[in-house]
């Protein structure tokens, strides 16, 4: 069979080497706050100038998946999200880091990342031509059902429905500030320059999660406790394991289908495998608490975008999301077009690729679990360094994405404003859904009804936008139903 | 005293001066591109970094400053200390259409025109399921029903085009804006538009396969890479339109460090190499001196300028 002489050139040592690098270097880009998996493909290009199709792109495959794992390192052990893929991570991530089970955690997310990669990359070996047409069905009504069905999740991760309803609305509102999407006029900048494309989203995110935990760390050290931690192994524990099976597939799944769809990404794939699997599990108060299940589902979803993201890339020349409209500009360099004549001219690129999403997922693997015992030593740095230079890590992360000094702004103002809302109760991870989701669901919204004449049934009128639809009513009423079906099995019981 | 140190420092600051312009680039040169790195404004002009540094042995350092439609990149650039330390990837949208629309810093006078290297050609392009399959069924169908055609953002350079071509055609369409160039293409592979602007890079895999089918070409001549494409202007349509790939950057750059940089861009143009990749990435390698490009971009200003009128965008954000 072809397929085999194809995959003989991906283990020639050099572009082994060169994957491994890719990956390695993926994993400390995303491991640093404010440098995400995107910057680190694009910055690489040049760099396979010269290379052949199938080393070159396999390095920046190999970034891709190394710089979305490696974002669950600073989410777990500094409650930073080292990528916006990784901001659920933080919700058990950083708990368990805290109860002295960082390397579990950490090991957890490795393991969890692995599986979703590797599902995924079968899923891309085997079905992508097939899976490709689901991505183009969605149309504006159809983005606007999905994004409204993963703002319910506000619903559930919050365990005060009308503090996360206000957080989500906050996010919305945020959301707004910057050009319209659809008459591009400017909104709610009061004049600023730096705000014409609205308040950047990772500084946004850095503040919110990290800075303020800095404020909340500070006013602790201040009170003069200081709690001594201990980082566990790098194995989780046998329990821990079979409680997240479940969380797993679910997320690989979720991961890979969300992956398909272009324009939502890792981000989107993780929250809404989170509040799945918490809906699904037993015990979903224990989500939130530092419970290995909630890391298992994030992080087996953000990981299985990666392969499934190219999906419609290799298929129909639809880069899924932002890393691979990156990839695609790199496969344009090598002269190579993507779409489905690329399966019949270059069969030996795509098979490559497929190859290459599974050796860089194994090499993922072995570099996260083998620096588990590294990163965690982080811990061990007195509490009062390490938040002074999570502070510098937080200016730093935020300036250089954009080198747009509003965004240091926007990180501070969104620390304070993260370091408020924790005091008083309201959940920051429901502002940063909206935040995700609220562009996507406005612009679709008005893209939508812009295209149909203001005709509102044409957001009802497909079976994508009706399942959809239908999971929002169900999910909006799921924490009633749930409680309906505990007090019917009660009474049986009696 | 007073006075012979004065006279010293200004001859040393004369003689530094024209020193600085002989052996200019004493130190990198920022190449300020004005969107997130990645695309292909930002890959070619890595590129044009590459072969700066390969021709003139100084350094060219490419700095991604994204945001606002690339106005804010664009603005740092237009409004840094003009050594000639501080250069910008001069693009159509930030540098034309913006200062029309408003909320910006800088005006199109502010800006100083060193050299063009390259255009992206554009084409229009029907979706799939678009009931037009060429240039005479799209017209004919525009004269019914306005067809959608989607775009890379509000008031974006590919809203201007297809607005200011429906204009010199004397037909209407409804523009659809998306996030982006990469989305819109994938509403147009879908079917979810009728038609949209692309570039050859984009359009040619798509339309071999039968995703998309090319309508017309917004160049006075037809383009090798689709020869059985008409341009527009073969059908009576008075109209071209391409976005370009130059090298700006601000006013008050003294001339020989301005003689310097426009040498520069011409020679990088007329490299083999620099020639060879770019039109592997799909650009199309052409130089225009200064004046030249200056000219070409106060032209595409005036059609903006009467297309965001129609729109009523001119001014719209000040």
């Amino acid at each position: 069979m072809d397929t085999i002489a194809f995959l003989a050139p991906l283990f020639a040592p050099q572009v082994l080497l060169t994957i491994a690098l890719g990956t390695f270097g993926g994993l400390v880009i995303g491991a640093l706050p404010g440098l995400t998996a995107t910057m680190g493909v694009a910055l690489l290009i040049p760099m396979t100038f010269g290379m052949s199709p199938v080393m070159g792109l396999n390095m920046l495959i190999g970034i891709y998946i190394g710089g979305i794992y490696g974002g669950c390192v600073s989410s777990i052990l500094l409650r930073t999200p080292g990528t916006p893929a990784s901001a659920a991570t933080v919700l058990d991530g950083y708990p368990m880091a805290q109860k002295g089970a960082a390397g579990r955690a950490l090991g957890m997310a490795t393991i969890a990342s692995t599986i979703g990669g590797l599902i995924a990359a079968v899923v891309l070996a085997t079905l992508a031509p097939q899976l490709a047409g689901i991505a183009l069905e969605f149309g504006a009504p159809e983005y606007f059902a999905l994004a409204l069905f993963g703002l319910t999740i506000i619903a559930s991760l919050s365990g005060d429905l009308l503090k996360g309803a206000i957080s989500g609305l906050l996010g919305i509102l945020i959301s707004t500030v910057g050009a319209d999407p659809i008459s591009g006029v400017m909104r709610y900048t009061f004049g600023i320059h730096g705000f014409a494309s609205g308040f950047a989203f990772t500084p946004a995110l850095i503040g919110l999660f990290a800075l303020s935990e800095v404020f909340t760390q500070m006013e602790r050290i201040a009170g003069g406790e200081e709690p001594i931690k201990s980082v566990s192994g790098r194995w989780p524990t046998r329990a821990e394991m079979s409680e997240s099976k479940g969380a797993l597939i679910r997320g690989s799944i979720i991961g890979t289908l969300i992956g398909i769809v272009p324009g939502t990404g890792s981000g989107t794939a993780s929250w809404i495998a989170y509040n799945e699997a918490r809906r699904a599990s037993k015990t979903p108060e224990k989500f939130g608490t530092g419970y290995a299940p909630g890391i298992a589902a994030t992080e087996s979803a953000n990981n299985a975008v990666c392969a499934a993201a190219l999906i419609p890339l290799l298929a129909l020349g639809i880069p899924g999301d932002v890393v691979t409209a990156v990839l695609m500009g790199g496969l344009l360099i090598q002269g190579l077009a993507p779409g489905p004549m690329l399966f019949q001219t270059n069969p030996d690129v795509v098979v490559g690729m497929f190859g290459g999403t599974f050796i860089a997922t194994i090499f993922m693997f072995i570099f996260g679990m083998a620096l588990i015992p590294v990163f965690s030593r982080i811990l061990m740095i007195p509490r009062r360094l390490l938040a002074m230079s999570i502070v510098v890590f937080c200016f730093i992360g935020a300036f250089s994405i954009n080198l747009n000094p509003v965004d240091l702004y926007t990180m501070v103002g969104f620390g304070v404003l993260g370091w408020g809302m924790q005091k008083f109760g309201f959940s920051q991870a429901a502002l940063c859904i909206a935040l995700i989701l609220g562009p996507l669901l406005e612009s679709n919204l008005r893209r939508g009804l812009l295209q149909n004449q203001d005709n509102v049934l044409s957001f009802i009128s497909t079976p994508i936008t009706l399942l959809f639809l239908g999971l929002t009513v169900l999910s909006a009423a799921w924490p009633y139903i749930s409680r309906a079906i505990v007090r019917d099995r009660a009474t049986q019981h009696q | 005293m007073i006075k012979a140190t004065f006279t010293a420092a200004a001859v040393a600051a004369l003689t530094a001066g024209a020193a600085g312009a002989a052996d200019f680039p004493q130190r990198p040169v920022q190449l300020v591109v004005p969107y997130s790195a990645g695309g292909s404004t930002d890959l070619s002009m890595r590129v044009v970094a590459d072969t700066f540094e390969r021709l003139f042995d100084g350094q060219m350092v490419v700095r991604n400053q994204p945001g606002g439609g690339g106005g804010i990149g664009s603005s740092a650039a237009i409004h840094a200390r003009p050594d000639g330390y501080t250069l910008a990837a001069g693009a159509q949208g930030p540098l034309v259409i913006l200062p029309l629309i408003g909320g910006t810093d800088y005006q199109f006078d502010d800006v100083e025109f060193i050299g063009l290297f390259a255009r992206s050609l554009q084409l229009m392009v029907a979706c799939a399921d678009a009931p037009f399959s060429d240039y005479d069924g799209f017209i004919e169908y525009a004269k019914t029903k306005a067809p959608q055609i989607g775009n890379s953002g509000a008031g974006g350079a590919n809203q201007i085009s297809a607005e200011a071509f429906a204009d010199a055609a004397g037909i209407a369409i409804e523009s659809v804006p998306f996030n982006g160039s990469s989305e819109a293409r994938t509403a147009c592979i879908g079917g979810h538009i009728d038609a949209m602007v692309a570039s050859p890079a984009e359009a040619k895999a798509a339309s071999e396969s039968g995703q998309m089918t090319p309508l017309f070409v917004m160049e006075d001549e037809r383009i090798d890479l689709f020869p059985d494409t008409p341009t527009a202007v073969e059908k009576g349509v008075d109209f071209t339109w391409s976005s370009w790939k130059g090298l700006i950057g601000p006013k008050g750059m003294d001339e020989e460090t301005l003689a310097w940089l426009r040498d520069a861009v011409k020679q990088v143009a007329e490299d083999e190499e620099f020639k060879k990749t770019l039109t592997d990435m799909g650009e199309f390698v052409t130089y225009e001196d200064a004046a030249a490009f200056e000219a070409r971009a106060r032209g595409e200003l005036e059609t903006s300028r009467s297309v965001l009128e129609k729109l009523e965008m001119l001014g719209m954000n000040n």
